[in-house]
């Protein structure tokens, strides 16, 4: 255990960060729930996302004590983000440049389902 | 959490995390990649049909959904206080009753989850035949929404019943619910509450002016 | 075997069968692995005796289309999930790496158990849904098809591999936690054997990349069951997110298959050709690099799906990069050999069969990897012989090498060095015999996945066929000769092919400890010395 915890005065300081940390997101969640009254258009998926990456930060870093963490932990930590964001820029390369030109039975429609289920093998 | 006894220790034993705490560590990047699939189909279909997601999104309970985050990230902080507790002899005696406050704040968070689904499942919004809402892609935006919920949900599960576990383990000085597998519950914990934080954005709040 | 003063095996300590089913030690649990999985070869080796007695004829006379589809998925699945990822990793990677590394144990021993567990249960579920009907999805599983159209037991299935998957993230984890934390305190990262940096890197792809496969056969039972409609073009779904999904982890799969093998391969080459690795440091950084890079191609398998060009173009650039390690890794091979005093025991023609079955199958893959050439020689024959180059050419070689290598380590016995060395050149001949034919159906157009061909594809087809057969003999007969070992073969000794490595300090086989004394880290790694004696040759 890393020493600044140690001892009453450390657990006090604990505490107290805690408490900052949970009114922050308390009040960041409030924020985000604001912003999506306004009309910002595309930004507010952005002001959303950002919101919740800086809620996701206070809590990995003071909550999960990435703080304190040694490089080993912070890099396993950042590994699985960063093998989602190759699944996500590639296939995102895809996405962004393939035309689609939906055919007449394809243009988005609610269909009832295709097949019912219940007498076949699953 | 380890059951291997070590033949001598770790190459250099301050710099090396212990081991409970680097193996919860992988489990959870292994889990954002779990997540992580969902969140890549999420964006798929929002660039698809940003009108179906709206109109989805806006038949979500707000409600409901905000207070469910603020008692997720309130137990998120009770489960950090008990972690902390291990640092001071007086506040010890606390832990078993953070853990259990936690695992209630967990419970919490499900029977108002419970609730939504069955307010949504009264509103014809599960997918199907009878499906409610006759936008392109509301549809899917719903499936998404249960799948991920639901799987969330299952996590939500198996994390209260580690903290109850811990709770009375502690409660009764307990060998397996010491401060090291506290920790690991509590990483876990959190990783789940992160992932709440990203989906409330992306299910409750995507087109809320509309 | 044991003397009075120092204690039994791992073998000797328990004998009854609830011994072995609870145990925690990791070297029982790869016997446990070794067990199911060869269960499982012979279940998928079976499916690949019907097709390629199906095949030999132009007619698809043996078995119908459904069956034959069934069959093929059915050799696949099994192939893949059920034997080849566990295969190195699960049985030589959790009896060796703790050995490797003078440690006692994994990690989390019970953790180790768990995983095989879930490995047979997730096993026993797919093969319920065989013995149910089967399906006939191909082990692709693709969109539409899977999700809307076909008649069989897919969910079924896909909960199978759900299931172990999860086996296979649990053993990732505990290798990770294990090779960082465990280590003998005088073994730094480049003193590692190169197996040990092999099943590192497969870990960080089994945590990695498992996952997603996880989530995709939710999405994909999802679908079929509630027909949400994600993959659904009617509405408005993408079928090929479910191809990025799949071989997102897909890819990266291949090298969970094959990067241990070239783990076992760097072990066993050194060894009989008495010379240190050539390079080792870049053998170590050319492993690393395989696992990164492969998960930037994924896109390989989709060049036809209707993925844009764009991201085919990228997918393809990535693809030729991945090639590189892989080939230095065969040059440092080739040159590890050169000046050694090289002696073709059978662990090392499965090992030089690797190097030269793995060059060709890697260079087919470049073939493949141009995005003109895919779309002629995609879905052909071509594909089904580059990947058995790899799979079965490589990995499955590789894992028979390791076998022999470490099989006086792991049972205190020999096994017949004349038996084997004849089975390996059966299993080479045999090989190239099945698959060389099939790249030269590919290229004239055979498609793969069916069993009715043009009447001039005949022959090639035949060839295949028969070669079929020399490679099932040959790997029926380590069954044979292995098992009698187990009773009669000659004691072992702690290090019957003076190699290095720690795991050759223990006894044969070692206690449930491991090791009775602290065991020396040398001062380099594969500290082989071609002057240096050698024990003679195992008989």
């Amino acid at each position: 255990m890393a020493d600044h915890h140690a001892g009453p005065s450390g657990f006090a300081r604990e505490r107290r960060t805690i408490a900052f940390a949970w009114i922050a997101l308390l009040l960041l969640m409030l924020t985000s729930l604001g912003s999506a009254y306004a009309r910002l258009g595309p930004w507010n998926m952005v002001a959303g996302l950002v919101i919740a990456g800086i809620k996701a930060g206070i809590v990995a870093w003071l909550f999960m004590r990435l703080r304190e963490a040694g490089v080993l932990i912070r890099l396993a930590a950042v590994a699985g983000l960063g093998a989602w964001c190759i699944l996500l820029v590639l296939s995102g390369v895809d996405y962004a440049t393939r035309t689609l030109t939906p055919a007449d039975v394809q243009r988005p429609q609610q269909l009832p389902p295709v097949h019912g289920a219940a007498s076949q093998p699953h | 959490m380890s059951g291997a006894t070590l033949a001598h220790p770790s190459v250099d034993e301050k710099q090396e995390p212990e081991t409970g705490k680097l193996g919860m560590w992988v489990f959870l990047a292994s889990e954002v990649l779990f997540f992580g699939g969902l969140f890549v189909a999420y964006l798929v279909g929002r660039v698809r049909f940003p009108a179906g997601w709206a109109e989805g999104s806006r038949h979500t309970d707000v409600l409901l959904g905000t207070v469910n985050t603020a008692v997720l990230l309130t137990s998120s902080a009770a489960v950090a206080l008990a972690v902390a507790c291990e640092e001071d002899g007086h506040a010890r005696r606390w832990k078993a009753r953070l853990l259990s406050l936690t695992a209630a704040l967990g419970t919490v968070f499900l029977l108002l989850k419970g609730l939504e689904w069955h307010d949504e499942w009264r509103e014809h919004l599960l997918p199907g035949p009878d499906f409610a809402l006759h936008v392109a892609g509301a549809q899917q935006f719903f499936a998404l929404y249960f799948l991920v919920t639901g799987l969330h949900g299952v996590h939500m599960v198996c994390g209260i019943v580690a903290l109850s576990l811990l709770a009375r383990g502690r409660a009764r000085a307990r060998p397996w619910a010491g401060a090291r597998e506290l920790e690991v519950a509590a990483l876990y914990w959190h990783f789940v509450d992160v992932v709440w934080i990203f989906l409330y954005p992306l299910l409750y709040l995507v087109d809320r002016h509309g | 075997m044991t003397t009075d003063a120092l204690p039994g095996s791992y073998l000797d300590d328990g004998l009854t069968l609830r011994s072995w089913l609870t145990t925690t030690d990791h070297k029982r649990i790869a016997i446990l692995y070794a067990l199911s999985i060869t269960a499982f070869f012979f279940v998928g080796g079976a499916a690949a005796t019907i097709i390629r007695m199906e095949l030999a004829t132009p007619a698809g006379d043996l078995v119908s289309n459904d069956a034959y589809d069934k069959l093929f998925t059915a050799h696949g699945v099994i192939m893949v999930w059920l034997f080849l990822i566990p295969s190195i990793p699960s049985v030589l990677g959790n009896f060796l790496l703790p050995l490797m590394l003078g440690a006692r144990d994994l990690a989390f021993p019970r953790l180790n158990l768990l995983s095989w567990y879930l490995y047979m249960a997730g096993g026993l579920i797919t093969l319920e849904a065989l013995l149910l009907g089967g399906v006939d999805t191909g082990w692709t599983f693709y969109t539409p098809y899977s999700t809307m159209f076909s008649n069989t037991y897919v969910v079924l299935t896909l909960v199978g591999v759900f299931v172990t998957g999860f086996s296979s993230i649990l053993t990732g984890l505990n290798f990770i936690v294990t090779i960082h934390t465990l280590r003998a305190p005088a073994m730094g990262w480049f003193k590692l054997p190169l197996f040990a940096w092999a099943m590192y890197a497969t870990s960080l792809i089994l945590v990695l990349a498992t996952p997603v496969l996880a989530v995709t056969t939710l999405l994909v039972a999802a679908e079929r069951l509630f027909q949400i409609g994600i993959f659904d073009p009617a509405y408005g779904g993408d079928p090929l997110l479910f191809q990025h999904l799949f071989w997102f982890y897909s890819h990266p799969a291949v090298y969970i298959m094959v990067l241990p093998a070239m783990g076992v391969v760097s072990e066993i080459i050194p060894c009989f050709a008495r010379r240190p690795v050539f390079g080792y440091d870049t053998m170590a950084y050319a492993i690393l690099a395989i696992a990164s890079v492969g998960f930037l191609v994924w896109g390989h398998h989709m060049f036809v799906s209707g993925q844009s060009l764009a991201a085919s173009m990228t997918f393809s650039l990535l693809s030729f990069l991945v090639a590189i390690p892989s080939a230095i890794k065969v040059f440092n091979w080739t040159a590890t050999l050169y000046k050694g005093s090289i002696r073709f025991d059978a662990p090392m023609l499965y090992a030089l069969g690797f190097v030269g079955l793995f060059t060709i199958g890697g260079l087919t893959g470049l073939f493949l990897a141009s995005l003109a050439l895919d779309v002629h020689l995609t879905d052909t024959y071509f594909v089904v012989a580059h990947f058995h180059y790899i799979m079965v050419g490589g990995s499955v070689m590789a894992y028979f090498g390791g076998l022999h290598f470490w099989w006086p380590k792991a049972t205190g016995r020999l096994y017949p060095e004349v038996w084997a060395r004849i089975a390996a050149v059966l299993v080479f001949v045999g090989f190239n015999l099945t698959f060389f034919p099939q790249f030269i159906l590919g290229m004239e157009g055979m498609p793969r996945r069916y069993h009715a061909y043009p009447p001039q594809f005949q022959v090639l087809n035949l060839f295949s066929s028969t070669g079929a057969g020399v490679l099932a003999i040959g790997y029926l007969m380590p069954l044979v000769y292995f098992a009698w070992s187990l009773g009669r073969g000659k004691a072992a000794g702690d290090n019957p092919f003076g190699a290095k490595g720690l795991e050759w300090q223990a006894r044969s086989p070692p206690p449930t400890h491991n090791f009775d004394a602290p065991p020396v880290v040398p001062a380099r790694v594969y500290d082989y010395q071609a002057d240096e004696p050698r024990p003679e040759a195992v008989r």
